[in-house]
């Protein structure tokens, strides 16, 4: 618990055309907790993801991770440090099994040609890992899987590379209810194990179930974060719908920087 | 009577029960892991592993490629498909039995569907031992039956395992572990736990908790039931009553309990008060009931939506109580609470955040079951267990085919 921020964002600006998105937000994620990063529709949560998977460039702002400065200029800087990015549609492919959804485009090879033991007890292991119990094969297609057993997929995906941070965007968005426990509890479990996990999250009820911390954005800017063990679940609607709960959040309730 | 210390039978008693215990609950171990875990020399070890292996309650293995030079430390295994004991569990809409081996495996189990209604011994009883009938059929013959214990959603008795009082499954004294004992008629005797005593067992020994010495199990069924470890002992109290924290009175001159006093926990948060907040009592029950209420509320039911926030709110009440007066460091929601804390962690944590102190709730985790509806059965397994490792010589001698 003491451990510094695995990964942490300081002054960060982005901008489309002539529309300033985030405004000097900074956050952090520490290893083996899982921080809940909320606010409205357009509140910048996406934009801000995007930004830590180096899909978008940053205008201003510094990336350190694990306490050192960092330039990510794309995805495959981002992947390259151990940040893995779970989207909400998944990106997982309908006609391939388990195992190649897994190892797609990052293939293990003997030789000329593929590792199909090596890669399919990798995945194995993943999952075992994971305490995931409701896949009954790995080479079943996932087109036959159920919407919580494809976002299982995605995350074992995602765990599958020695990563440090994963980032989940609304894993449970799609779900019923059955699932969702499945799926908070491995979101859980993550961060047990020592990773760094984001969640992005409406349903207050997960925030508050898996949580460590909260992040909520307001308009682009980050209104604060803090301890789940420190505040109601009144104090983080206040601050994702106006910025400010009594002494936490922006100074000022429109957003501008104080 | 003045000792002089433990004679070398009793040292010698207690290191192989504790090797046993070793294996049992972290699997597999090599015989140099074994030495570091005990404190022990090699050939004490050696020694340990030869009388146990000689009984047939551990096997030695040579490891799977280490990898690394030198000869490799022979594996310990516990033998569990030869070893095992019967564990039971009686809920107020579920029986089961299974036949779990050494080591923590679920060998083989059988459930059925309980009606509600009075509870009849002879009825239960019956079933139970039917399940270890047909389960012990399908045994082997070199395998061996060391104990059996049962996990029962009421108050019991520590000393001759009576249940002394089940108020959601209408029992008052009832003489579980005898009545089944007979009836199995393997000559063993029943030990009889508080289910949600021995869920927090399980879930101390070999669930989320694992490491944690200080935990608190809460058990959803009709009504709540917990289960206290403190340092890494579980909580019975002077005759085994204790962790009863579902008749908590949170609400005073609250909602009427089973157990004829008002505002218990089990009366705020139990089934019954949130089918009736979310005005579907009568309509489904058990599980069922609670998964309906918390998909309504996802689905923006707002009758549903306020029902679970009052329980949640109750549910926070209690466990922030709980945690100002054993400061655990984790909580684990299990049984039908789930499913309800999940749907009404807001409200849950909440509560806890305003109620308990900011020192005793810094360092506090809750997390949900990973032993799920297994883990009142698992925890009746390591009751069963408790004799075999405490001799494990002794016991096998008696029970060996």
């Amino acid at each position: 618990m003491s451990q510094g921020p695995v990964l942490e964002l300081r002054g960060i600006d982005k901008s489309f055309g002539p529309v300033q998105v985030l405004h000097d937000v900074a956050f952090s994620v520490y290893p083996g907790e899982v921080t809940a990063l909320v606010g409205d529709n357009g509140a910048g949560k996406s934009t801000l993801v995007k930004c830590i998977g180096g899909i978008h460039p940053i205008d201003a702002g510094e990336y350190f991770f694990e306490g050192e400065k960092v330039q990510v200029n794309g995805p495959r800087d981002a992947a390259a440090l151990g940040v893995e990015i779970v989207y909400q549609d998944l990106a997982l492919c309908d006609n391939l099994d388990i195992v190649q959804n897994m190892f797609l485009g990052r293939e293990r090879t003997s030789g000329l040609v593929l590792d199909e033991a090596m890669m399919e007890e990798m995945a194995a292991k993943t999952l075992a890992g994971l305490s995931v119990r409701t896949v009954k094969s790995l080479r079943q297609q996932v087109s036959s899987l159920s919407g919580g057993q494809r976002q299982t997929v995605a995350i074992a995906k995602a765990v599958l590379w020695n990563s440090k941070v994963v980032i989940l965007d609304e894993p449970t968005a799609a779900l019923g209810v059955a699932q969702t426990a499945q799926v908070l509890e491995l979101v859980r479990r993550l961060a047990d194990n020592g990773l760094a996990v984001v969640l992005i999250s409406h349903n207050m009820n997960d925030v508050f179930a898996v949580s460590d911390r909260i992040a909520a954005l307001y308009l682009g800017r980050m209104a604060a974060q803090v301890r789940t063990s420190d505040v109601t679940h009144s104090q983080v609607v206040e601050l994702i719908t106006s910025g400010r709960s009594g002494e936490l959040g922006l100074r000022n309730g429109n957003g501008a920087a104080s | 009577m003045m000792r002089a210390g433990p004679s070398q039978e009793e040292i010698r008693k207690h290191n192989l029960g504790t090797l046993l215990r070793h294996v049992h609950l972290g699997g597999p171990t090599s015989r140099a892991e074994l030495t570091t875990l005990m404190g022990l020399n090699r050939s004490t070890i050696m020694a340990l592993t030869a009388d146990l292996t000689a009984v047939g309650l551990v096997r030695e293995e040579l490891p799977r490629d280490t990898g690394r030079a030198g000869r490799p430390s022979l594996v310990v295994r516990p033998e569990s498909a030869r070893v095992y004991v019967l564990a039971f569990d009686v809920g107020v809409d579920r029986v089961a039995a299974a036949r779990i081996g050494l080591g923590g495996v679920i060998l083989d189990r059988r459930e059925a569907v309980r009606q509600r209604g009075p509870f009849d011994m002879a009825e239960v009883v019956g079933m139970l031992a039917g399940f270890a009938r047909q389960m012990h059929r399908k045994t082997r013959a070199d395998t061996v039956c060391v104990g059996a214990a049962a996990a029962f959603c009421g108050a019991v008795r520590k000393s001759d395992g009576v249940v002394r009082i089940g108020p959601n499954i209408g029992l008052e004294e009832g003489p579980f572990g005898d009545e089944l004992s007979r009836k199995l008629a393997l000559g063993l005797p029943v030990a009889v736990g508080n289910d949600a005593n021995l869920g927090a067992l399980a879930e101390h020994t070999r669930g989320i908790g694992m490491g944690c010495r200080d935990l608190i199990y809460l058990h959803g069924d009709v009504g709540i039931g917990g289960g206290i470890v403190v340092n890494g002992q579980l909580l019975g109290g002077f005759a085994g009553y204790g962790g009863e924290v579902g008749h908590m009175v949170v609400n005073l001159g609250g909602r009427p309990c089973g157990c004829g006093s008002r505002g218990c926990l089990e009366a705020e948060v139990g089934e019954r008060a949130l089918m009736e907040h979310a005005g579907r009592y009568g309509e489904a029950i058990g599980r069922d009931g609670v998964r309906a209420v918390v998909d309504a509320a996802d689905r923006g039911d707002v009758v549903a939506q306020e029902a679970l926030q009052r329980v949640g709110d109750w549910l926070g009440l209690g466990v922030a109580n709980l945690v100002n007066v054993f400061n655990p460091e984790m909580v684990v929601f299990g049984g039908m609470l789930r499913e309800l804390y999940l749907g009404s962690a807001a409200q849950v944590r909440s509560r806890i955040n305003t109620v308990t102190l900011a020192a005793s709730r810094e360092r506090l985790r809750l997390r949900t079951s990973v032993l799920g509806d297994d883990a009142t059965l698992m925890g009746a397994a390591e009751l069963a267990f408790a004799q075999v490792l405490a001799d494990p010589l002794e016991v096998l001698a008696r029970f060996a085919p």
